[in-house]
């Protein structure tokens, strides 16, 4: 039997409805539902915070255009995140395009503050640029966003188990670019 | 079916968890989202403009392949007005030879002094 949907998912609904009606502040307020995870899925992806904005903002104008077609059984919050990591993973195609294997030194993660900058930033600043974009993006979705394997592989586009093993491998490819890190006493 | 051969046992320290969202985090603290949010939806007023916008859209290509249309048939203008301008010199200075006139209008001198001094005979009598 199916689960009854709860107060925030019929609550979304009403708001993608309003929002298909010509709603904008209905659709506002589902940007203020869902910006952070899509700034942070967009982020993960490019890496600088300039790109992740502009994938946010072109992954909101694209999913308003397109809200006609939007099925209202499926969940806002992963169409719309699908729709922003496809616009980031494009602009990181344009990117490597352009710039060829100049990516690491190109995105360079800033520091806000550069005396709370620790070690382990640092170190972990340059590991994150050795990683693939979908080795960050399945990371910092499951690990600091708290997806589950399959809202990631419907964000991504790929396989549950996919994700699943992207996952692990991520991990233990971060681990190794930290590792003399950890081991040090 | 789970998989089970990628367990999440494998997780990530939490002072690197922590210093991952740290280093990704947007800048400008709590204050940042309410910007981003009004920069999506001053995006979506501007482009929200239906036929009117869509013809926004094609403003700007339109506007650069009229203004090669004028620039090229200006061009084409100077050009030809140019070209106008010079032929009657190119007719007198350029072909060095007289231009050629039918046969019937050509005179022929020779004869024209013969015709002339018969006339004058037949006439002084």
């Amino acid at each position: 039997m199916a689960s009854p949907l709860n107060d925030a998912t019929l609550a979304e609904r009403e708001l993608v409805r309003a929002a298909k009606a010509g709603s904008n502040d209905a659709f506002a307020a589902l940007v203020r539902l869902h910006q952070r995870r899509a700034y942070a899925v967009a982020r993960a992806i490019v890496l600088s915070h300039e790109d992740a904005e502009d994938a946010v903002q072109d992954g909101f104008l694209h999913a308003y255009r397109a809200l006609d077609r939007f099925i209202p059984d499926q969940s806002f919050g992963a169409w719309l995140n699908r729709i922003v990591s496809n616009a980031a993973l494009d602009l990181v195609r344009r990117r490597k395009v352009r710039e060829a294997d100049a990516l690491p030194d190109a995105v360079a993660l800033p520091f806000r503050d550069p005396a709370e900058s620790g070690e382990l930033r640092d170190r972990l600043s340059g590991a994150l640029t050795r990683l693939t974009a979908r080795q960050r993006a399945v990371i910092v979705m499951h690990d600091l966003e708290g997806f589950t394997h399959g809202e990631i592989g419907a964000t991504l586009g790929i396989p549950e188990g996919t994700a699943r093993s992207d996952l692990h491998h991520a991990r233990a490819a971060l681990r190794r670019l930290l590792q003399d890190l950890r081991n040090r006493p | 079916m789970t998989d089970h051969r990628f367990a999440s046992r494998d997780q990530l320290d939490a002072p690197v968890v922590d210093a991952i969202r740290d280093l990704l985090a947007p800048p400008g603290g709590e204050g940042y989202w309410s910007e981003l949010e009004s920069s999506i939806m001053a995006r979506i007023g501007s482009s929200d403009l239906g036929w009117w916008g869509e013809l926004t859209n094609w403003a700007r290509p339109a506007l650069v392949a009229a203004a090669v249309l004028i620039i090229t048939a200006t061009a084409a203008m100077l050009h030809w007005q140019q070209a106008v301008a010079e032929l009657p010199y190119d007719n007198v200075v350029a072909t060095g030879s007289p231009l050629p006139l039918p046969d019937e209008l050509t005179v022929r001198p020779v004869a024209q002094g013969d015709r002339e001094a018969t006339l004058r005979f037949l006439f002084a009598y």
